[in-house]
C-alpha cells in the first residue's frame, strides 16, 4: 500500500518534471516570439492529458467530490485558466485548429450575439444539469433518493446519451465515472468513453453520435466552438463584475491605455472571440469569458500593452515580437 | 503624357511641351540644389555623422540612384505602384511583384504651379503635388503606372480626381469612424477590392506565399525602425533630422536593402552609445515634431532650424505620417492564411492610424494616447505643432493636443507655415524662442 503510494507520487512527480523539461525545450527551441506561448500550451495540455488519465486510473479512486470543491475554489481565483491551459478536451480542439491550419482552411465566426447568448446558456445548463435528479425523482421516484445515486443514473443509465451536452463537466462535477479500461491506460475521458460505448442504436445513442460528430466538426471550423458554452466552464469570475469581488480574481489581464493603439489584433486573435480586452478602457479586464489562454498578449505588438497579472505581479507581458533591441540601463537619461 | 496625350484634360491647364521642359529643367536644377544643401546641413550640424548615413544621403537625391533602380526595372517590365497616402497597403503591391513608392510632393516651387488649378486656401502639399504634375517633375509619380489615393482628407480626395487626367487613379474609401465593426467591414472589402485591382493590372496574383512574404518583410523593417527609435529613447546619438530622413526614405527606397542599412546605421549608433559618443550635449531640450507631414526636401526647414538654432534642440520623436507612422506598427496575422492576412492588413492600416481624419466620441484619443505614450517614454520635453495652412485637420485638433499635453505640463508650441522659404527668418526667432523657453524650464 505504501509502496504504490510513493509509486503514484513519484509518477506524478515524474509528469511534472516532463512538463517542466517540455516547457523548457520550448523556450529554448522557440524563438519566435508570435508562437512560443502556443506552443508552451500544447506542451501543458499534453501533460495535462496525461494527468487526468493518471488520476482517474489510481487504484483506489480519489473521491471527485474533493477535486470538484478544488476546482470551484481555483476557479473563483484563477479564473478560466484551466479552460485555457490544462483541459483536455480544449486541447483536442487545439489539435483540430492546427490540422485546419495545416490544410489552410480559414475559420469561421460566429456572429457576436450569438456568441454571447452561447456564453450566457450555459449557466443556463448547468442549472438545469444540477436540477436534474430532482427532475428524475418526480417522474420517477426511486428507492434510494442519495444525489449522488440520482448522477450516476443520469450519467449511466437511460438518459446517458442526453448527458452528453454536459461531458466536460464529467470528470469534475460526478464524483463517479466510468470507466473504460484497455490495456493499463483509463480511457474513461468523455468523448472517447462515449464513442466507443453507445455504438449500439437506439435514438438516444444516434442523437449522442451526431452531437459528438458535430462538436468535433464544430471546432475544425470555428475555434474553440465548445469551450463558448460548455458548463463545466461556468466562471466563478463572473464574480468580478461585481464591486465587492474586485480583489477576487488573482488571476487577471491587465491592459495599459496609454500605450493600446486600438489596433484590434487582440480581439482578432482571440479563439473564443472575447471582445472585452479590445472594448475595455484599461486597467484590469473584466469578462467571464476569457479564458486567460494568452493568445492576446502573445500578439499584441506593443510593448507591455497587455499584461496577465498574478495577484499584482506580472507573469506575462505583451512584448514587441519583433524582437526589441537590447536596452542598455545607462543609456537612459537618469 | 503619353497615353492620356488626346483625353481632355479636365483640371489641368494645358501647357507647352516646351514651357515645361523649361520649367522643369529650372526648377529640378533648383531642387537638386536644395537636397545637396540640405546634406551639407545636415553634415554640418552633426561635425562626425554615422558612416551609414552615406548611403541615406545617396538615396535622399530624388533624381538620382533610386530613380535609375526604378526606371531599370520598370524596363524589365515591373510595375510601379504610387501612394498618396499611407492608408495604402504596400504589401499588397509588393506581393503582387510591383513597386510600391510614396508620390506626395515637398517641392516649394511647384507649390506656386500648382495655385493654377487650385486656390491658395489648398493645402500645399496638395497644390505641390499637382505642380510637380504638371511639369512632371516628380520622378517617382512621373514614373508610377497607377496611383492608390485614399480619401483621408479634402485635399486628397479632389486631389486624385485632378491627377487622374494624367494617370490611373484607385480611390480608397476612408470610413470616418474607425471604431466600428461596419467600418472595419467596408475598409476590409476596399482592401480585397485592391487586392483584385492590384492583381489584374499588373497580372501577377498575389497568392499566400508571396503576400507572406511581404508582410515579413515590412515586419523586418518595423523591427529595425523599432530599433531605431530605441536608440532615440536615450542620451542623443542622432540628429533628428537623419533619423527623419531614414525614416522617410522607406517610402520611396528598396524595403529589404532600406532594412538592412538601418539595421546598420542601428549597429554603428550602439557603439557610439558604449562609448558614451553623443551627438550633442545631453542637457539638449528634446523635442517632438506633431502635425501636418513632412515631405522630403523643402519641408527640412523646420527640423534643421530646430537642430541648427542656437540655442538648439533635438528631435527626439514626431507623430506625422511623413515620419514614424510609416512603420509604427507591424501586422498582426494570427494565422498565415489568405483570409487573415486580409483582415490583418485592413485592421493594421485602419484601425491603428492616428490620422486626425477620424472622428470619434473620444476625441481622438488614440493620437492623444500616442503623444502621451512618446512624451513619456522618449522623455520629451516640449513639442512642436507643426501645421501647414490649408491643413484643415491638424489645425482643427491642436486644442485638443494642447489641453492634453498641459495637464502633463509640457510646453506645446503651435508653429504654422507654409510652402515658402521667405518666412525661413521668421521661423528660426520663433523656434529659437521656444527653444529657450524649454532651456529655461530645464534649468529650474
Amino acid at each position: 500500500m505504501a509502496g504504490e503510494l510513493i509509486g503514484n507520487i513519484l509518477s506524478l512527480i515524474m509528469l511534472v518534471g516532463l512538463g517542466i523539461a517540455g516547457v523548457i525545450a520550448v523556450l529554448v527551441w522557440k524563438k519566435n516570439r508570435a508562437s512560443r506561448v502556443t506552443f508552451l500550451r500544447f506542451v501543458i495540455q499534453a501533460v495535462g492529458l496525461a494527468a487526468f488519465f493518471f488520476l482517474f486510473s489510481l487504484e483506489p479512486a480519489i473521491p471527485l467530490l474533493y477535486v470538484l470543491i478544488a476546482w470551484f475554489a481555483v476557479t473563483l481565483f484563477l479564473g478560466r485558466f484551466f479552460c485555457g491551459w490544462v483541459c483536455p478536451f480544449a486541447f483536442i480542439m487545439d489539435i483540430e485548429n492546427l490540422l485546419r491550419k495545416a490544410l489552410k482552411i480559414r475559420y469561421r465566426l460566429l456572429p457576436d450575439k450569438l456568441n454571447l447568448a452561447l456564453h450566457k446558456g450555459r449557466y443556463l445548463i448547468i442549472t438545469v444539469f444540477l436540477l436534474f435528479p430532482l427532475i428524475l425523482w418526480i417522474f420517477n421516484p426511486p428507492p434510494d433518493t442519495a444525489t449522488a445515486i440520482m448522477m450516476a443514473r443520469l450519467l449511466a443509465g437511460p438518459f446517458r446519451p442526453y448527458s452528453l451536452i454536459i461531458d466536460p463537466l464529467v470528470p469534475f462535477v460526478v464524483p463517479w465515472t466510468g470507466q473504460l479500461i484497455l490495456g493499463n491506460i483509463n480511457f474513461s475521458y468523455p468523448y472517447v468513453a462515449n464513442i466507443t460505448s453507445l455504438i449500439q442504436a437506439t435514438p438516444g445513442q444516434i442523437f449522442a453520435i451526431a452531437f459528438v460528430a458535430t462538436t468535433l466538426i464544430g471546432a475544425f471550423l470555428v475555434r474553440r466552438i465548445w469551450c463558448r458554452f460548455c458548463p463545466a466552464g461556468v466562471s466563478i469570475a463572473a464574480l468580478n463584475k461585481f464591486k465587492a469581488f474586485k480583489g477576487v480574481p488573482l488571476l487577471y489581464i491587465e491592459k495599459d491605455e496609454a500605450k493600446c493603439t486600438k489596433c484590434g489584433v487582440c480581439k482578432r486573435v482571440c479563439p473564443v472571440q472575447v471582445n472585452d480586452v479590445y472594448d475595455q478602457k484599461g486597467g484590469k479586464i473584466k469578462t467571464s469569458q476569457c479564458m486567460l489562454c494568452a493568445r492576446c498578449v502573445e500578439l499584441c505588438p506593443y510593448e507591455d500593452t497587455l499584461k496577465i497579472n498574478l495577484g499584482n505581479k506580472p507573469v506575462f507581458k505583451s512584448r514587441n515580437w519583433l524582437e526589441p533591441s537590447i536596452i542598455n540601463e545607462e543609456r537612459k537619461i537618469e | 503624357m503619353s497615353k492620356n496625350q488626346t483625353v481632355e484634360q479636365r483640371y489641368l491647364p494645358e501647357i507647352q511641351r516646351k514651357e515645361i521642359d523649361e520649367l522643369k529643367t529650372t526648377v529640378k536644377g533648383a531642387s537638386q540644389k536644395i537636397i545637396a544643401d540640405n546634406i551639407a546641413r545636415m553634415k554640418k550640424a552633426d561635425s562626425h555623422r554615422p558612416d551609414t548615413m552615406k548611403y541615406f544621403d545617396d538615396i535622399a537625391n530624388l533624381f538620382g540612384r533610386r530613380q535609375q533602380e526604378i526606371e531599370a526595372e520598370k524596363q524589365k517590365g515591373k510595375k510601379i505602384i504610387g501612394y498618396l497616402c499611407l492608408f495604402a497597403p504596400t504589401e499588397l503591391i509588393s506581393a503582387a511583384d510591383a513597386i510600391p513608392v510614396r508620390v506626395n510632393s515637398g517641392w516649394y516651387d511647384t507649390s506656386k504651379l500648382g495655385d493654377r488649378v487650385v486656390p491658395v486656401e489648398v493645402c500645399p502639399v496638395i497644390r505641390s503635388t499637382i505642380g510637380a504634375k504638371m511639369i512632371e517633375l516628380s520622378p517617382f509619380l512621373e514614373q508610377s503606372d497607377a496611383l492608390i489615393s485614399v480619401l483621408t482628407c479634402d485635399g486628397m480626395t479632389k486631389l486624385s480626381e485632378i491627377l487622374s487626367d494624367q494617370k490611373t487613379i484607385w480611390g480608397m474609401n476612408v470610413p470616418r469612424v474607425k471604431d466600428s465593426t461596419q467600418s472595419l467591414r467596408f475598409w476590409s472589402a476596399e482592401i480585397k477590392h485592391m487586392k483584385t485591382q492590384i492583381e489584374t493590372f499588373t497580372g501577377n496574383k498575389i497568392t499566400r506565399n508571396s503576400l507572406k512574404e511581404a508582410i515579413t518583410t515590412s515586419h523586418r523593417a518595423t523591427k529595425a525602425f523599432r530599433r531605431l527609435q530605441e536608440l532615440r529613447k536615450g542620451n542623443p546619438v542622432i540628429m533628428g533630422q537623419d533619423a527623419m530622413l531614414v525614416n522617410q526614405a522607406y517610402s520611396w527606397d528598396d524595403k529589404k536593402r532600406w532594412t538592412e542599412k538601418t539595421e546598420a546605421l542601428c549597429n554603428e549608433l550602439e557603439k557610439r552609445v558604449q562609448q558614451k559618443d553623443w551627438v550633442c550635449s545631453p542637457d539638449t531640450p528634446r523635442v517632438m515634431l506633431t502635425g501636418t507631414p513632412m515631405f522630403w526636401p523643402d519641408s527640412w526647414k523646420l527640423p534643421a532650424l530646430v537642430e541648427e538654432g542656437n540655442p538648439k534642440g533635438i528631435i527626439v520623436a514626431d507623430e506625422q505620417c511623413s515620419g514614424e507612422r510609416i512603420l509604427n506598427d507591424p501586422i498582426g496575422v494570427d494565422e498565415w492564411s489568405m483570409d487573415d492576412m486580409l483582415n490583418a492588413i485592413s485592421e493594421r492600416y485602419l484601425m491603428a492610424s492616428t490620422c486626425p481624419c477620424f472622428t470619434s466620441k473620444d476625441g481622438n484619443e488614440d493620437r492623444i494616447n500616442w503623444l502621451l505614450n512618446k512624451v513619456k517614454e522618449w522623455n520629451i520635453q516640449g513639442v512642436i505643432y507643426y501645421v501647414l495652412r490649408g491643413c484643415m485637420l491638424y489645425a482643427m485638433e491642436y486644442n485638443r493636443v494642447k489641453k492634453a499635453l498641459d495637464k502633463i505640463n509640457v510646453p506645446v508650441y503651435y508653429l504654422d507655415t507654409e510652402y515658402t522659404r521667405e518666412d525661413v527668418g521668421q521661423l528660426k526667432t520663433r523656434v529659437e524662442a521656444f527653444m529657450e523657453l524649454l532651456n529655461a524650464r530645464i534649468d529650474f
